[in-house]
């Protein structure tokens, strides 16, 4: 009884539908963009450590469910077009992995740092989704467009976020999917057969969200573009992800 | 002087990192600079290919303390060369070809990571770095293809070629997983040796893991070099600049091609997967060139030209003759790669010259000017069917005089009879003036290619698989019950005597088409316009897909 409360109440941090509605829910609520961010941080802490700390068996029954949550939200990110709930559905997508990750004996320190790495992107698609907030009012697809054309500079970074996010090689989340699978493809061929449509899925509704923003003719209206520094830092976070990603790939692969 | 492999796949890169950073002071100078880089990268290339033809390696080279390995091979130098060719000439023409479009930096960054991404799948020693390149190649593609932003079809079908790469990513992870799990390494040339030593050593849901890993590996090779029913994405992405175009015509999609060879030694030990690999290949060359003929649009037609070669390639592959697959693959790539490239010169050149050559061999060869009198056609049939045969035969015995053993082999001049004899048929069919001279002509370059081809191939074979007992094992790997054998080649043979018996009959007017078979040409006339309605299916799915998303958003309530 005890162990299917702790689980019920992990699976709201590491999401497991219907408690993942949750999370979607607190982060439409928060209109700040920072406190958004540090919350795409903390949230897969707080889940990994009710799980690691209460030392609960996770029971076989969390392996199908943990599959059909991300399945199921990253088949809704499809017809997504607001950014800021695109990025919390693959938030909820990708976390409750976290779950298959967990039931495979992984370090304690992996489980975090696939969390971490997981989060990364995402923490900066939700700066980039409040930049686009401040110049049009609103971060929808098929609004505006154009965006390569308006705002090159912004587009350029907002791809590759977008591009990290859903798990493209060199970054870490290719290098942990491709152990999923690896770890999974044996035991259990069904859910590496689900992973890998997961993955297919995520670059389906990334593709749908790059096309949605940056293709189109220029705005006729003058928009100011991301400076340099903004940039800057923007590229080291990104390269750091990429080191991160090949560094994880000796440890894990 | 192997280790310069690396620098070869690493230069590019390089390139493309420079001209992210100083692409603002530079300016447009980063074309010569991408351009000099990619020089320097096909020279390299070129002194490793001539190395390896020395009889150099192969070698595995390990990238630091990683689990990266490259491969120094003949199939790796051979492909770095080719890559580098193509795309340092694909470059060249980009630096006046995009001088106008916005994004020039970016276009070469772009370029300079795929021929960086292409370089290292063909040189990949592991699973990891093969996998990794492999996926990168159609992401790179995605946006090359979509470089013209302002352009919603460019995206459009971008997407079709993006999402049919994912679904062709898919078996080659899923067999890299199993065959890590099965031989604890990543390493290919580790877990090759091993499946050579004992390739029934592991199973996977109960059959042979070799049998498996090779029908993976099929499917991925499918997806990327636009096998039937995974082929949409290739006629429908000509929004695309031009230099990317050729690109995709005459190196990636290719790929295909490649990591079947890259593979042999798992599809020695793979049971009928050879065999349907086969098969698939005929069904696209077959669908590729109907849909070719018919199409109304020039560039749909070349990207159906495009799809049937690519059939011919993996054809050539299910029959073992996989050193003729790289051979072909690198011939229909340099030939499509021209005809890209030289698309908009030949525009350009029609607005101010018709381009017709009034000269004797234009109205020979063009105007016709049929003739009366035809020439027996006893002979004529005689010489259609004796012909290409004593060309075909002649040609191979030159280079290997058990040739005839293997059904591969036999398969090929089968194809090469036919279609020699389809042109000697055709020029009969001309009436020209002067028939023996064209008939002349006609022999004559089919002797010239069939030459060519045979050598150039068996000089392939030699370079790329010099164990002439690997080389047999290939061609048994590929072979059938000699039974079904015989009986295919008498159905086939059947099917095209039938088809020109027909044709003879329609030119003579001798059959008359009825109602209902006027009808019934006409509906698969319509079948063929429409494609099969193939694009039309899967634009139906993708729509039900994206009803169903958002239906479950709305009961769900967006959490």
């Amino acid at each position: 009884m005890t162990e299917s409360i702790i689980i019920l109440l992990a699976g709201i941090f590491l999401p497991l539908f219907p408690m993942s509605m949750v999370f979607n829910a607190v982060i439409e609520s928060i209109k700040h963009a920072w406190l958004r961010a540090v919350l795409f941080v903390v949230w897969p802490l707080c889940g990994l450590s009710i799980v690691l700390y209460s030392k609960v068996v996770i029971p076989a029954w969390v392996l199908p469910l943990a599959l059909t949550t991300s399945a199921l939200y990253a088949l809704r990110m499809l017809s997504l077009r607001e950014v800021n709930q695109w990025n919390g559905f693959l938030a909820t997508s990708l976390w409750s992995l976290l779950w298959l990750a967990a039931m495979q004996d992984t370090s304690e320190i992996l489980l975090y740092s696939y969390a971490l790495s997981m989060s990364a992107p995402l923490v900066l698609l939700v700066l980039l989704s409040a930049g686009l907030e401040q110049r049009f009012g609103a971060a929808y697809t098929e609004l505006y467009s154009g965006l390569a054309r308006t705002i090159p500079r912004f587009a350029g970074v907002l791809v590759t976020v977008v591009v990290a996010a859903i798990a493209t090689p060199l970054f870490p989340t290719f290098f942990i999917m491709l152990d999923m699978v690896v770890e999974t493809i044996s035991a259990t061929p069904f859910a590496a057969m689900v992973l890998l449509f997961i993955w297919l899925l995520w670059s389906w509704a990334g593709a749908r969200l790059i096309q949605g923003l940056i293709v189109g003719r220029a705005s006729d209206i003058k928009i100011v573009d991301m400076n340099f520094t903004t940039i800057s830092l923007f590229s080291l976070v990104l390269m750091a992800l990429i080191v991160a990603g090949i560094y994880l790939s000796g440890v894990i692969l | 002087m192997e280790q310069i492999i690396i620098v070869v796949a690493v230069l590019p890169l390089i390139s493309a990192s420079l001209i992210q950073i100083f692409a603002g002071r530079i300016g447009r100078g980063i074309a010569r600079f991408s351009v000099a880089i990619t020089t320097l990268s096909f020279l390299l290339a070129v002194l490793l290919l001539s190395f390896s033809l020395a009889g150099h390696g192969p070698q595995t080279l390990t990238l630091g303390n990683s689990t990266a390995i490259m491969l120094f091979d003949p199939l790796s130098t051979l492909l770095a060369t080719v890559i580098l060719g193509i795309s340092l000439i694909v470059h060249i023409y980009s630096v006046r070809y995009m001088a106008e479009e916005d994004a020039y930096g970016q276009f070469f960054v772009l370029l300079d990571l795929m021929t960086g991404a292409l370089l290292f799948m063909v040189i990949a020693g592991d699973l990891i770095t093969l996998v990794i390149a492999w996926y990168l190649v159609g992401v790179l593609l995605y946006f090359l293809l979509g470089h013209d932003t302002r352009s919603q079809t460019a995206y459009r079908f971008a997407f079709w070629t993006l999402i049919t790469y994912r679904i062709g990513d898919i078996p080659l992870i899923i067999a890299a997983a199993l065959l890590y799990n099965a031989y604890d390494t990543w390493s290919l040339t580790t877990i090759f040796a091993e499946i050579m030593a004992n390739p029934g050593a592991h199973q996977f849901l109960g059959l042979p893991l070799t049998e498996v890993v090779a029908a993976l590996i099929g499917l991925a090779a499918f997806a990327r070099s636009a096998q039937f029913l995974l082929h949409t994405w290739l006629p429908y992405t000509m929004d695309g600049p031009t230099p990317v175009s050729a690109l995709m015509h005459a190196g990636i999609v290719n790929a295909g091609g490649f990591l079947i060879n890259r593979f042999a030694p798992v599809f020695i030990h793979s049971g009928d997967v050879l065999n349907w690999i086969f098969i698939v290949g005929l069904i696209t060359a077959v669908f590729g060139s109907l849909l070719m003929l018919t199409q109304n649009d020039i560039k749909k037609a070349l990207g159906y030209s495009t799809m049937g070669q690519m059939g011919f390639m993996i054809m050539e592959c299910g029959i073992g003759a996989f050193s003729l697959a790289i051979y072909h693959m690198i011939a229909h790539g340099v030939f499509k790669g021209t005809m890209f490239l030289s698309a908009g010169g030949v525009i350009n050149d029609a607005r101010h010259n018709d381009g017709i050559p009034k000269d004797e061999l234009y109205t020979f060869v063009v105007e016709k000017q049929p003739n009366k009198a035809s020439q027996p056609w006893v002979l004529m049939a005689a010489i259609t069917l004796a012909v290409p045969l004593m060309v075909l035969i002649f040609a191979h015995l030159l280079i290997a005089e058990d040739y005839f053993q293997k059904q591969g082999a036999i398969v090929l001049l089968f194809f090469g009879w036919v279609t020699g004899a389809q042109l000697i048929f055709a020029t009969y069919r001309m009436r020209s003036q002067n028939v023996w001279r064209l008939v002349g002509l006609s022999v004559l370059s089919l002797v010239v290619v069939v030459l060519g081809y045979v050598v150039i191939s068996h000089a392939f074979d030699l370079f790329l698989y010099p164990d002439p007992a690997f080389r047999t094992q290939l061609y048994t790997a590929a072979s059938i019950d000699i039974l079904r054998f015989d009986v295919l080649v008498a159905i086939t043979t059947l099917i095209i005597v039938s088809g020109w018996v027909v044709t003879y009959y329609t030119e003579q007017g001798g059959y008359r088409r009825r109602q209902q078979s006027k009808r019934l040409w006409l509906n698969f006339y319509a079948l063929i316009s429409r494609e099969f309605y193939i694009s039309d299916i899967y634009t139906r799915l993708a729509r039900t897909i994206l009803a169903i998303s958002n239906r479950l958003n709305v009961w769900l309530r967006w959490l």
